[in-house]
């Protein structure tokens, strides 16, 4: 077998041994490469730095499953690490069935989080005041709508199975005149749902958390300036962090970095792989040219 | 009868939601809230039907003994169980509910996913070749965003990320907006179809 034959047929094995093997390092090799930010990402932190602090409320739908965690969950926790460390209400919501307990796990990990530096009671975050989750409804758009009207007449209890109307922020918090943006995290098309309906019809802030597989049918919307802010995927998420750590809102950076250097490192042993396959592939079409 | 009255029920009411979106006055807006929250029941329904339905299959593939049916026990016992542990236990940040979810759950759900990366490695290798020259402009733009993507992108050249940029903001949104434009007029099309009763599969049925 020539040399060209062999390296366009190189055993499967191999290709996945070397694969996990990338995968893995990073997470023992601690390697921090500087971020690129995009321009979609810095517009969505800057959207939220210029929320006044205990003003309106930031809206997140988490909307992802236990299969794109990776990507979205660093996101939601870089969001509400922004939000909590500015004095911003955070409301959350989901429409995705199996997001509710990731949503409770991002929620209470960053909470305890902020409540373990607490110095006092003032500072530490409080459920129905700072916070709140009201959890899963069905019906999507019909309810994106109605919150429009009356958030309450939606979620009349919110996931715990408390009545919303005991909250002190859902008393402030009635309709999307008190949201400042809804930020949706999703793995699917939840998004466009806002965009299309309760943005059409109330003019409320959109902006999104989306899988990178997702992220490029959005890029027309932040071009109108529909989408106020796009993170995409795993890279949008370790911009953010790198956003929120910079702003002195994080102390480390979170999972997303780590993430994001086993994916570049897959990336790369992709196109490797692609371009012996391709070489292999030129060096025998000249080779059958040559013996025709 | 039996489709000349749901047909007229959506002819009316696919008009009345038409004009109430564009009058946002207090009584179309009261409608629109009434209606919306007849939806959100109507799927709740939905949901009860999906789960009678999937009981239904399930337990007749056990009790028909076809192919792979202990899978249908794993489902059926991990769906009741779920749903009797969050509804005694309830589902709080340390509920056993929630343990479940993260401990079992979201972990196989990711395993799943992750095997992705295995086979997209692989076809990638095999089948990804730049045999024509759409073949060659796809593997050339692939390449270009994903440099300029990973972080060490700036790296090869200072101006590769904002190359990837530019190829997702102009060719690629170019594209989208064009796929975006032909999915809102045929929905445009299908539901002006709906509404006045050309398009009639919904009602089920033969004609």
């Amino acid at each position: 077998m020539k040399w060209y034959d062999r390296i366009t047929r190189i055993d499967r094995r191999i290709i996945y041994l070397l694969l996990t093997s990338l995968v893995i390092l990073p997470f023992f090799i601690k390697v921090t490469i500087p971020q690129n930010i995009m321009p979609q990402t810095k517009r969505l932190f800057d959207f939220i730095e210029a929320i006044p602090p205990n003003d309106k409320a930031v809206m997140i739908s988490f909307d992802y499953t236990p299969q794109t965690q990776p990507e979205c969950h660093p996101m939601a926790k870089s969001l509400l690490r922004q939000c909590f460390s500015r004095g911003i209400p955070v409301i959350g919501l989901s429409f995705d069935p199996q997001a509710p307990g990731l949503a409770v796990d991002a929620l209470t990990s960053i909470v305890n989080e902020f409540d373990s530096l607490a110095t006092s009671k003032e500072d530490s975050l409080v459920y129905g005041v700072d916070y709140v989750y009201l959890g899963w409804k069905s019906g999507r758009i019909a309810a994106q709508l109605d919150m429009g009207e009356d958030i309450g007449g939606v979620f009349p209890r919110d996931y715990f199975g408390a009545l919303i109307d005991s909250f002190p922020l859902m008393n402030k918090v009635k309709n999307y005149k008190n949201v400042a943006i809804v930020v949706i995290l999703a793995s699917a098309d939840y998004p466009l749902d806002w965009i299309r309906y309760p943005q059409t019809r109330y003019g409320v802030n959109v902006a999104a958390g989306l899988t990178a597989v997702m992220a490029p049918k959005y890029y027309p919307f932040v071009q109108t300036g529909q989408v106020s802010g796009l993170m995409s995927g795993m890279k949008g998420a370790a911009e953010y962090e790198k956003l929120v750590l910079d702003h002195g809102y994080a102390r480390a950076l979170g999972n997303a970095e780590t993430g994001m250097n086993s994916q570049s490192m897959i990336h790369i042993l992709i196109m490797i792989f692609i371009i012996l396959g391709n070489v292999g592939y030129f060096f025998s079409r000249r080779q059958k040219g040559a013996d025709k | 009868m039996k489709r000349k009255i749901p047909l007229g029920i959506c002819l009316i009411m696919g008009i009345m939601m038409i004009i109430q979106f564009f009058i946002p006055h207090p009584v179309s807006l009261g409608f629109a809230s009434t209606i919306y929250k007849w939806v959100i029941v109507l799927m709740a329904f939905a949901l009860v039907l999906a789960i009678g339905n999937l009981i239904r299959h399930h337990t007749l593939k056990i009790r028909k003994r076809k192919e792979d049916w202990p899978y249908s026990i794993v489902t059926l016992f991990g769906m009741t169980a779920m749903a009797v542990i969050g509804l005694i236990w309830g589902v709080d940040p340390d509920s056993l509910y929630q343990r479940i979810f993260l401990n079992i759950l979201a972990p196989l759900g990711g395993t799943m996913f992750a095997l992705l990366a295995y086979y997209m490695a692989s076809a990638a290798y095999r089948a990804f070749r730049a045999r024509s020259l759409e073949a060659t402009l796809l593997l050339i733009s692939a390449f270009i965003v994903m440099i300029g993507f990973m972080p060490f992108g700036q790296y090869v050249h200072t101006r590769f990320p904002a190359f990837a940029e530019w190829v997702m903001q102009v060719p690629n949104m170019a594209s989208q907006r064009g796929i975006l434009l032909g999915v809102a007029f045929g929905s445009i099309a299908t539901a002006l179809k709906i509404i006045l009763g050309i398009e009639r599969s919904w009602l089920g049925g033969k004609e």
